[in-house]
């Protein structure tokens, strides 16, 4: 089984050289052309020979693969935007620094919010505070974006999000479950989270569409970024356990997700002749409606993918075969080893909650975040890229791990090679991206909404906690000093 | 001086062994082959008053284990043990140096519950242990010196079969502190069972009471009986002299997914149970360890009153059950608020279902032990200050497993198990570059591929 599994992931590295060439000639003019013809260099044996004495040039930037995407939320057909800018009180928040993530730090700064938004942010010195606006002074805190949670299951009172009703459950989604006051949802205020993307669980196939919400909102249609946040699947490194008339081999999961995701695609296709008045209209299917806005990039596949060989299936299969705009989440294991033609392909990848992975082949533990990020010799003898400080996330599949370690895996990222300002990227603005919130949240910004993180030291060390959280403009978390609870 | 004398020794050994070794391969192994070396045997009894053989770290900043942290100092260890700290110590001639300049020097951790690591899962634990094991070195990598191996919990009465192990890397010698230094009961216990149990601490106590009176009866009448030991209380004995500490564990609560998931299982530890456990202590009259007391929280000062120490993992969380009022759920202050109720505290990882309690390989971020400092910092994110936080998992948990004389802080007269760590011992960053046990260096980052490539930061 092992013996066949190598030889397996052999062949397949193999081709996937050749198979990437020619998709990317046939299908895309949307890699981004320096990473493409970086790749085809690559991999001409005549011209690596001499190319190994050159430095390689630095890798190029990573971006994302989405090309179709409506350019502002009013355009999306099938997605259904939460409310933005509902009212909230004007705050004023002071503090020694302030990290805008897109921006360079701001020492002795000043966020100003109001109705959900960022009005202003600077150094205190230079921005006055409008009258009537409260001012809160957070003293010697750092503030950060609201963290953008990738990869979790915690805003229903059910754990139980493993329905297997079919080998592929596309007909269901989180939307219905959405409970703002569960306990984990808290735990998520106190841990810093201000928004997560609440997936079904990995126990078949396709779990069903996760949903894009808040941490904090009077009720789940407040709360809510955006309805479907993404496709739930999970490749392999679960499913295996419920076979079905598929089997529950890679082949027979591989064809299950396939056949459903091209009845969607069929769907698309049907729709846009419609649209263009060139075929009728489709019969209306609530289920293919939803698969088909993952053609239309409306939002993303977000794919549980952990291993070498399961991370080329879904960069093959789902993003390269069927031009789906992807996401890796839970990535562990050594799926790193494809860093530099997940680049190629801009396919970012979400790590953790395993943050290290031993290597049996020498004994060493290697850092999954890192690893993704740096590239490196990733277990081929010449170095590749790294999807680098922009194509790189973390989640902590809470609550398998609690909610408040999402900055922890960050921080164990940062431990095992990670630079730390990657890391803080990690878990906002990229996370954002990934899923297309990043015009909503993911950092300081005049305009955004006012998802705002107020901690007492460095986010990313363990040993800070967070003394409030500002989730659209209300302060819906502070810390009891005396007895805090989570 | 030694270690030349030795090095020609196993040479000796070495050639001597050369040929039945080889001869192995093609039939059993040799009795015959050992006999030169019963030559150099002699030798060795010639010299009685051996050298000590010194070491010292110099020029650390040593986080002393007590608290205190004294910067660029020196520790200087003679043979096992260590022989002072100080600035501008006087080092004899032929002193080893480690230098330790710019980095810093902690005691090596000691973990309260721990498993594999050279060690098995029940006693005879020096007959068994393997000094060898690999996963050894992932401990000393994490910074681990020490552990409790074993059992510590039987439901109802006492017992327990357990060592405090150390990660003496290729010393078979080296590897077991003690034996048995923990002995456990578990709560709830059922009400005939408890009778029974009062009803064996008091024959025990009784006992040490005739044993202590012995002598002078004896004096008066020389036929007088030695008072006989009730069968079975060798435990409980050893409880009521402090030959063992006491530890108080919580039985299962039937698996709750739910509630368990956080990091934990889902043991019954509510209020009640927390409750339950003091009395147990009070029972013995003895201050006892009480292991995760999930509500631990609601009741500091009831627990400080029975002198009892706690140990908890600060990323093992529960949600508060609605439905029970009793099971409150975890609190991430739960350290601080003991520590400010005098409880002392120690700190482990969760033993959840991924990995929970060695150092493995595949264990989920957090719920093993190959990053101590981490559980740590969950109990400083409580509010757990940085100095006291370093006790839970050097003398505060030495002491909890009645080991406190032996090691857990770098004081002149302990084992010499100590850490060069290249920044604070509980920042998420810092990797330990030196880890010495029993006055031996037993792993050094940059010789062991673990995480030899990781680049340091500080």
């Amino acid at each position: 089984m092992m013996f066949s599994k190598t030889i397996l992931a052999l062949t397949a590295s193999l081709l996937l050289p050749v198979l990437v060439t020619a998709q990317a000639e046939k299908a895309t003019k949307l890699v981004a052309p320096k990473a493409k013809s970086e790749m085809a260099e690559k991999q001409d044996p005549a011209k690596q020979a001499p190319a190994k004495k050159a430095e390689r040039p630095p890798a190029p930037a990573f971006k994302m693969w989405n090309p179709r995407r409506p350019k502002d939320e009013a355009s999306h057909k099938v997605a259904k935007w939460g409310p933005r800018g509902l009212p909230s009180p004007g705050y004023a928040f002071f503090a020694q620094k302030i990290l805008p993530i897109s921006s360079a730090p701001i020492f002795d700064g000043v966020v100003i919010t109001k109705d959900g938004k960022i009005e202003a942010i600077g150094k205190a010195s230079e921005i006055s505070v409008p009258a009537g606006y409260e001012r809160v002074d957070c003293g010697d805190s750092t503030i950060i974006p609201g963290i953008v949670e990738l990869h979790c299951h915690i805003a229903s009172p059910s754990f139980d999000l493993n329905d297997t009703v079919h080998p592929t459950n596309p007909e269901f989604r989180t939307l219905d479950l959405i409970s703002m006051e569960h306990d984990q949802i808290k735990m998520a205020r106190a841990g810093g989270v201000s928004t997560v993307l609440y997936i079904p669980g990995s126990g078949s196939n396709m779990g069903g569409f996760g949903t894009l919400t808040k941490t904090y909102g009077k009720s789940p249609e407040e709360a809510l970024v955006r309805f479907p946040g993404s496709l739930k699947i999970a490749q392999a490194g679960n499913p295996e356990r419920g076979s079905g008339d598929l089997g529950s081999g890679m082949m027979g999961m591989s064809e299950g997700i396939r056949m459903t995701l091209l009845d969607g695609k069929k769907y698309w296709q049907e729709t846009l002749a419609f649209e263009a008045g060139t075929g009728p209209k489709p019969i209306y299917d609530p289920t293919l409606e939803l698969i088909s806005g993952l053609f239309r990039h409306e939002y993303p596949l977000s794919v549980h993918t952990q291993i070498y060989q399961v991370v080329l299936q879904t960069l093959q299969e789902l993003r390269l075969e069927l031009g789906i705009w992807t996401v890796i989440v839970h990535g562990t294991f050594d799926g790193y080893r494809l860093s530099e033609d997940l680049l190629a392909a801009g396919l970012p990848v979400a790590g953790g909650p395993r943050a290290y992975h031993f290597d049996r082949k020498d004994g060493s533990f290697q850092g999954v975040l890192a690893n993704y990020a740096n590239g490196g010799k990733l277990g081929w003898s010449e170095p590749v890229y790294g999807l680098g400080r922009d194509g790189i996330g973390v989640n902590t599949d809470s609550p398998v791990v609690a909610q408040e370690q999402l900055t922890l895996q960050a921080a164990m990222g940062v431990r095992m090679g990670l630079p730390h300002e990657w890391a803080l990227r990690a878990l906002t603005i990229n996370a954002a991206r990934f899923v297309g919130i990043e015009h909503r949240v993911g950092s300081l910004e005049v305009g955004k909404d006012a998802d705002i993180g107020i901690w007492n030291g460095d986010p990313i060390d363990p040993r800070s906690y967070v003394r409030k959280l500002v989730v659209g403009g209300k302060i819906c978390y502070t810390r009891d000093p005396n007895r805090p609870m989570w | 001086m030694r270690t030349p004398t030795l090095f020609v020794l196993s040479l000796a050994l070495l050639t001597a062994l050369d040929l039945p070794a080889q001869g192995r391969r093609r039939g059993r192994p040799s009795r015959a082959a050992p006999a030169p070396t019963a030559a150099p045997a002699p030798k060795k009894e010639e010299k009685k008053e051996e050298p000590k053989v010194y070491t010292a770290i110099v020029g650390g900043d040593v986080y002393l284990g007590t608290g205190q942290r004294l910067t660029g100092a020196t520790v200087l260890i003679a043979d096992d043990k260590i022989d002072k700290v100080g600035h501008n110590l006087e080092l004899p001639e032929g002193t080893t140096i480690i230098d330790a300049k710019g980095k810093t020097v902690s005691p090596g951790f000691v973990i309260v519950k721990g498993a594999g690591m050279g060690a098995s899962f029940s006693g005879p634990f020096k007959d068994t242990v393997n000094p060898f094991a690999a996963d050894i070195k992932q401990g000393l990598a994490a910074g681990i010196t020490s552990f409790l191996a074993g059992s510590t919990s039987s439901r109802g009465r006492v017992g327990g079969s357990n060592a405090v192990i150390k990660l003496a890397y290729g010393d078979v010698e080296g590897m077991v502190l003690v034996e048995n230094s923990v002995v456990g009961i578990s709560v709830p216990i059922d009400r005939s069972a408890r009778e029974k149990l009062e009803t064996s601490i008091k024959a025990a106590n009784d006992y040490l009471k005739a044993i202590a009176a012995y002598p002078a009866a004896k004096a008066k009448d020389p036929k007088a009986k030695a008072p006989k030991k009730p069968s079975g209380s060798d435990q409980i004995i050893n409880v009521l002299q402090d030959k063992a500490r006491l530890w108080i564990s919580f039985g299962g609560g039937g698996f709750n997914p739910f509630r368990g998931m956080m990091g934990g299982s889902a043991s019954t530890s509510d209020l009640a149970s927390v409750r339950e456990a003091c009395e147990v202590a009070k029972l013995f009259g003895k201050s006892a360890v009480i292991l995760k007391p999930m509500s631990a929280w609601l009741i500091p000062d009831e627990i400080a009153a029975t002198g009892s120490s706690v140990i908890i993992s600060p990323r093992t969380r529960q949600a508060p059950d609605p439905r029970d009022p009793q099971r409150s759920g975890s609190n991430i202050a739960t350290a601080a608020i003991l520590a400010k109720a005098g409880v002392p505290v120690a700190v482990t990882c969760p033993d959840g279902r991924f990995g929970g309690g060695g150092v493995g390989t595949n264990g989920i971020l957090g719920q093993d032990l190959n990053t101590p400092n981490v559980d740590v910092a969950y109990a400083i994110r409580g509010g757990l200050s940085n100095r006291k936080a370093l006790r839970t998992i050097t003398l505060d948990a030495a002491n909890i497993m009645g080991v406190g004389d032996r090691i857990g802080s770098i004081e002149a007269g302990k084992d010499a198990d100590i850490l060069i760590l290249d920044g604070d011992p509980l920042h998420y960053s810092s990797f330990v570059i030196t880890a010495v046990v029993n006055g031996k260096v037993v792993y050094e980052k940059g010789k062991e591929a673990l995480y030899r490539h990781i680049a340091p930061k500080h």
